[in-house]
């Protein structure tokens, strides 16, 4: 199901008039609507790809190290694996610096030498020129309100579906008879993509702000309810059967085995959907938004500013890369049993 | 949980586990197979109980039921003369998969059923504490179960299991996926620790030497559908050490179990035993399970 919501942002992405890909495959009125849509989505897309790839072990890209065996050990095996973790670092931060400066470098010259071959550079503004626009933006409050606006309806948007979508999840996976009854509706509104419901969105409710809400939060809504769902389904029966044989409950089984449980799968669900909630929500305020980051965008292509488009998209790019970051440190302080970062919290 | 639960210490009056004609049917493919038949057991209070027989003959079915994971299509199990109808803590499972809770730490895993009861945090605290240093794990009170060996897990499963003061604990081939050292060692751990509990355990095994060192008495079962074809009582004394195992007694006990349960192997495979091998043992059958229990 995680490919699936890639599937579907891509989809969207390769509607993009700007990239003139040609695509048959749509109902006409799903491509109406994305032909709307821009490149700037393709650099959100490429953050979900990397979200989907979010393990817990995976997160860790530090060698495991010995654990202290006692807790006396502790401190000063705390400061030796930090020297450990940086030591085996460095290489990892030369390459990701390299790799970047790369990407600008590439950038530089294309732009600065116009390079023309069937792709082209002649309009593209350069790494100095969007350099020079973040200095020139924030002389105003207008582009921070903007960053702020997008953030505020991320943050709303996510946080519903991440409350609607695990408690759902929870109740789907444990109980057949829920499952039952709300798997064949859920099932109906799962293959619409979040952007095709901007129309139906702005009928829907009553103000603007609301709508775009609406619609990132079924953007990150479908990926959280179904990796929750595969979470408790992948819940070892064994477990179970060891909480119950100690007295348990359903309700405890619910909650202090089956979620803890459950929780690698949830934040999967939680990396995937902030992905896709951030697809969504570019497309919407690109679309009906009159404020955010997609708006300021957009409005830049229209009013032909190309350094603010490049700027727009390069926000939008650290904004998502921020929020899957903040859901990872999370993730790793709620989930401490799970290959514990170096120098991270101890139990 | 049921009335038992509170019992506080095991003066070994209770635990008395009865299974009467318990009988166990599945459906495959539209027939019914019997899984076990008839089958009667007891554990006294205090009482070390045994169950062997060749794989797939419904051990571990008979030990579900005890514990209350799965009804019986036929017959009675009580404990203490109170029909089993879920499970509870007044019955301790110790499981052949590891089976503790990977979130939480050793002491929070022990922790665990007593919390259900409502003792108090630093009451459980005390409390955990003392079992796992019964059980030698109080250094790793705070490890999370991924740090520790699988013998220690185990341990961890055992105590764990003991936390609630059960009546009777439920062993599922709880050494089956050791090796044969941290075996050997675990059931030296496990009967001291009964010695000094005295709690009465239904014990699931196909080890015959794991039987006889840890058992006073032992059931072994026949080939499908699982009965109980002897009871064999281990007249070895208490406490049990690792020296006994060399002992002409034992060895005679291994060989008779040996001889009992190879019959049913063979029966099962479609074969017969005469003297001096075998003969007309199904070609179909595979080495595998010859290798496993003669």
């Amino acid at each position: 199901m995680r490919i699936a919501s890639i599937l579907d942002a891509n989809t969207h992405v390769a509607n993009d008039p700007l990239i003139k890909v040609a695509s048959n495959f749509h109902a006409p009125r799903v491509a109406e609507m994305a032909s709307r849509l821009h490149a700037a989505a393709s650099e959100v897309t490429s953050n979900t790809v990397s979200a989907s790839v979010f393990t817990a072990p995976a997160l860790n890209l530090a060698t495991p190290v010995a654990r202290p065996k006692s807790q006396e050990g502790a401190k000063v095996a705390v400061a030796g694996r930090f020297w450990l973790w940086v030591s085996s670092q460095w290489l990892a931060w030369l390459l990701a610096v390299a790799s970047i400066g790369a990407v600008i470098l590439i950038w530089h010259l294309a732009t600065r030498y116009k390079l023309d071959f069937y792709v082209r550079f002649n309009n593209i503004p350069g790494p100095a020129e969007v350099w020079g626009k973040v200095l020139e933006v924030n002389r105003s409050p207008k582009f921070i309100t903007n960053i702020g606006i997008s953030v505020r309806r991320i943050l709303l948007g996510f946080f519903v579906a991440t409350a609607l979508g695990v408690g759902l999840g929870l109740l789907i996976g444990r109980y057949r008879w829920v499952r039952l009854s709300s798997m064949p509706a859920l099932e109906v509104f799962r293959p619409i993509p979040a952007i095709a419901w901007v129309p139906m969105s702005i009928m829907l409710w009553p103000s603007n702000e609301v709508s775009i809400v609406f619609i990132t939060f079924l953007g990150a809504f479908f990926p959280i309810l179904l990796n929750t769902i595969h979470g408790v389904e992948a819940v070892d029966p064994v477990l179970l059967r060891a909480a119950r044989s100690l007295g348990a409950r359903e309700r405890t089984l619910l909650f202090e085995v089956i979620m803890p449980a459950a929780l690698p799968h949830i934040f999967t669900g939680l990396a995937v959907g902030m992905g896709v909630a951030w697809v969504s929500l570019i497309a919407a305020e690109m679309i009906s938004g009159q404020f955010g980051i997609g708006y300021f965008t957009w409005e830049a292509y229209s009013l032909i500013s190309y350094s603010e488009i490049a700027l727009g998209m390069i926000t939008i790019g650290i904004l998502g890369l921020l929020c899957s970051g903040v859901i990872r440190c999370t993730a790793r302080l709620a989930m401490p049993w799970i290959e514990r970062s170096p120098g991270g919290a101890q139990p | 949980m049921n009335a038992h639960s509170s019992h506080e210490e095991n003066t070994a009056v209770r635990g008395h586990v009865e299974m009467r004609d318990i009988g166990m049917q599945f459906k495959v493919k539209g027939s019914t197979v019997d899984a076990v038949a008839g089958v009667s057991i007891d554990v006294k209070p205090g009482e070390f109980v045994s169950l062997i027989g060749p794989s797939g003959c419904g051990k571990s079915t008979l030990l579900n039921v005890a514990a209350g994971f799965v009804k019986p299509s036929a017959g009675d199990a009580l404990l203490d003369g109170i029909r089993i109808e879920r499970p509870g803590a007044d019955r301790g499972v110790v499981f052949q998969q590891y089976s503790l809770f990977p979130w939480m730490t050793v002491r929070k895993n022990v922790e665990f059923g007593l919390k259900i009861q409502g003792v108090s945090a630093s009451e459980r605290e005390t409390k955990a504490r003392t079992l796992l240093g019964l059980a030698g794990l109080l250094h790793f009170e705070n490890h999370y179960p991924e740090q520790l060996s699988g013998g220690m897990k185990q341990r961890v499963g055992i105590v764990r299991a003991l936390s609630v003061s059960p009546q009777v604990l439920l062993m599922d081939e709880p050494f089956g996926a050791l090796d044969s050292q941290t075996r050997v060692v675990m059931q030296e751990i496990l009967t001291n620790m009964w010695q000094r509990l005295r709690i009465s355990v239904l014990f699931i095994t196909h080890d015959i030497d794991e039987a006889i060192f840890l058992s006073d008495r032992i059931y072994v079962m026949t080939a499908r559908p699982g009965r109980i074809k002897s009871e064999i009582v281990v007249p070895l004394p208490r406490p049990r050490t690792a020296a006994m195992t060399s002992t002409p007694e034992f060895t005679n006990l291994v060989h008779t179990i040996k001889g009992l349960i190879r019959e049913e192997s063979l029966a099962a495979m479609g074969g017969e035993l005469h003297e001096g091998g075998l003969v007309g043992l199904s070609t179909e059958v595979g080495p595998r399970g010859m290798g496993e229990l003669v």
